[in-house]
């Protein structure tokens, strides 16, 4: 007997589970993401390095500015440019204003709907009007971010290699904290919510996290990977430690850790250095710690929640630190081709993100390698498939609980399709 | 008055086109309560088979499957509008079509020629007949109401005919190609407002090519003239429109 769920839906792309079973045992579970693969690292060979991130941003919508700025940092690394601390504020606001965009479309829109019954969150609209408009509500204030740092909601622009084509003016910064001032109360209620569920615990089994360590607040940028073993590596040296595989039914590559599968994302963070949140983010991690149980994998929703609160506080800080400098409105790092390469690494939504290049004396790529956090997770997933199927092989909730397990990692399966080389040239 | 039936369905790109209708927050309760939306798997786990008035497809086409899938979405709506670049060109993911086969890209980013079957990217137009094309990467917002609105009362909506440059003029924006940076701007439709120029950004053409009038030879005298690399041009001029015979043919 064979059971299928194609496709999954609430996910950002093609993706779906398949069980097989003989009698009453599971022979196999499988996570399929059968979108068409797009080749990204292929074809940006020759690409020169000024549109490198243009392109590159577009192998997602919901995390373009992780990609943005994963490709941005990593060619600069390349090109040895050094931004100015005005830079380093506006990119830390934008990655931001990037989680809270993400996590409230995830943890409202995609995920919660599970939790209370309905197949979409607007088929909630009429009996949770508060929680559907304030999920809007946040996702735009984070949508706003982008529109004012970036140029648009998706796939921006203004966000270059050595800063930002055009600085943002003051009242576009109060701008973003009146937003985040009126649409915090959505991200403590998600935090409420999602702390007031029974989690199905079918798939409740050891998970090894791995998140980029933020330096000495908690955030999503840095240079160093940390895993929960207590393993830390410079990010160029990814390759040592994260290895990859073709499987034939996932266009995402499965990625493991000492042979292992490994799961980044909110919960990676919180579990590595949620002891650096601050404020009320800080509190409410405080108050769950104990609900929030790193060995069930679902319990990344309501990390994610409690990442909202920090966005939103650490979206207010950037702009008063921004505004208490002044602003400099000319204010770009000079930006010259060489050969050379370079490696950087995000926090995206949904966990590590790694943008590594080559360039030749013109500045063109000639090797390139991204591995996204959903093709980190693809493993993870399936570990997950594979200790909770076997529980559940009886019963009415099999399909549902699988279901809510890979949505629980914000599969964003546009992002995984086309994923890491395996020729180390 | 029944409520139109609508679909709205992701083949092979980012989703971004149907994010933006999600980001529609100020219109998407009411978009939706206006319409009968049968199929949206983005954002809802409801999926009801049926007839569609109007279906938007983002995406490019590039496996057996989805070939098949599109077809039977053709064969079930009135009026079917390709939403974005993917659907509309093929996407960046078309940027090598006729240099770097398939078969090619696959063994340097899977390690294997077969692992499985894909097509070179290609718009859906390859396939179906397509009634409208929303361009962009991503679609505006605005556009996709307003055309929305008039393709749901089964009118087709007009295309823009005129260059990026035009709004830009209208926004008194300084020339970016005459600052020495090369812009997709003469050659690619608006609709945009000049989103990139007004920000000191050259446009790098993600809403396509102006179907119909050929402007690229002459874009390209003018890339030359001032002094852009041959390479260089070619490759900006491939990263949206490859599949448009004269960009494709551009040495």
């Amino acid at each position: 007997m064979r059971v299928e769920i194609d496709p999954l839906a609430r996910v950002e792309g093609e993706g779906g589970i398949e069980v097989e079973m003989e009698g009453n045992q599971v022979r196999d579970v499988k996570f399929n993401i059968f979108e068409g693969p797009r080749f990204f690292e292929s074809f940006i060979k020759g690409m020169w390095y000024d549109k490198v991130p243009d392109v590159m941003r577009r192998i997602c919508a919901i995390c373009t500015c992780s990609h943005s700025m994963a490709s941005i940092k990593a060619m600069e690394d390349a090109l040895g440019v050094r931004v100015s601390k005005q830079t380093e504020l506006l990119r830390d606001l934008l990655i931001h204003g990037e989680m809270i965009e993400s996590h409230a479309l995830h943890v409202y829109a995609l995920a919660l709907p599970d939790f209370l019954g309905f197949p979409s969150v607007i088929h909630m609209a009429k009996k949770y009007p508060k929680e559907v408009k304030g999920a809007l509500q946040l996702k735009k204030a984070g949508n706003l971010v982008h529109n004012i740092l970036t140029g648009r909601e998706v796939h921006g622009m203004n966000e270059r290699i050595g800063g930002f084509s055009t600085i943002p003016s003051e009242n576009e910064l109060e701008e973003i904290r009146k937003a985040m001032e009126m649409t915090r109360e959505f991200a403590i209620l998600a935090v409420k919510l999602f702390s007031s569920f029974e989690l199905p615990d079918a798939a409740r089994s050891e998970n090894t996290f791995i998140a980029l360590n933020p330096g000495k607040r908690f955030g999503y940028y840095g240079k160093e990977h940390v895993a929960s073993d207590g393993g830390r590596w410079d990010v160029h040296d990814y390759r040592k430690h994260i290895k990859e595989k073709t499987v034939k039914h996932s266009r995402a590559k499965h990625s493991s850790y000492k042979g292992k599968p490994f799961m980044v994302g909110a919960l990676a963070r919180l579990a590595l250095f949620g002891n650096k949140l601050e404020g009320e983010a800080k509190r409410l991690y405080q108050k769950h710690k104990e609900k929030l149980d790193l060995q069930n994998s679902i319990s990344n929703n309501l990390a994610q929640a409690i990442e909202l609160v920090h966005s939103v506080d650490r979206c207010i800080q950037d702009v008063d630190e921004l505004l208490s400098r002044g602003i400099d409105k000319r204010d770009f790092a000079e930006v010259k081709p060489r050969a050379g390469s370079g490696t950087a690494s995000v926090e995206a939504p949904r966990g590590v993100l790694i943008h590594s290049y080559r360039l030749d004396g013109k500045g063109r790529v000639v090797w390139a390698d991204v591995i996204t956090p959903t093709a980190m997770n693809a493993a993870n997933v399936d570990k997950d498939f594979r200790v909770a199927a076997p529980r559940l092989v009886n019963t009415k909730e099999l399909e549902r609980t699988l279901e809510m397990i890979a949505r629980a990692y914000d599969p964003c399966i546009s992002c995984s399709t086309h994923l890491v080389v395996v020729r180390r040239i | 008055m029944k409520k139109p039936r609508v679909g709205i369905f992701g083949f092979t790109g980012c989703a971004g086109d149907q994010l933006m209708i999600l980001n529609l927050e100020d219109e998407l309760l009411d978009l939706v309560g206006a319409l009968d939306i049968k199929s949206f798997t983005m954002a809802s786990s409801l999926v009801e088979d049926d007839e569609y008035d109007v279906a938007f497809v983002e995406g490019s086409i590039t496996t057996p499957k989805q070939k098949e899938k599109l077809e039977q979405i053709r064969n079930k709506s009135k009026l079917l509008v390709a939403i974005g670049d993917c659907a509309a060109w093929g996407g960046v993911q078309a940027s090598c079509n006729g240099i770097v086969s398939v078969s090619k890209k696959m063994v340097e980013v899977y390690g294997s020629r077969n692992v499985w079957e894909i097509y070179e990217s290609k718009p859906l137009s390859a396939y179906v007949k397509v009634d409208f094309v929303l361009p962009g990467c991503p679609i505006e917002k605005e556009e996709f109401l307003r055309a929305a609105t008039s393709l749901l009362h089964g009118d087709i909506p007009e295309a823009v005919d005129y260059p990026v440059c035009v709004e830009c003029k209208l926004r008194e924006n300084g020339c970016v190609l005459l600052e020495g940076r090369l812009c997709l701007g003469p050659i690619t439709p608006g609709g945009c407002k000049a989103r990139c120029p007004s920000l000191g950004v050259d446009c790098i053409g993600c809403r396509g090519v102006i179907d119909g009038e050929s402007r690229i030879k002459s874009a390209i005298e003018v890339f030359k003239e001032a002094g852009f690399e041959k390479d260089y041009v070619k490759k900006r001029l491939r990263m949206f429109a490859a599949n448009y015979p004269e960009i494709l043919e551009v040495k």
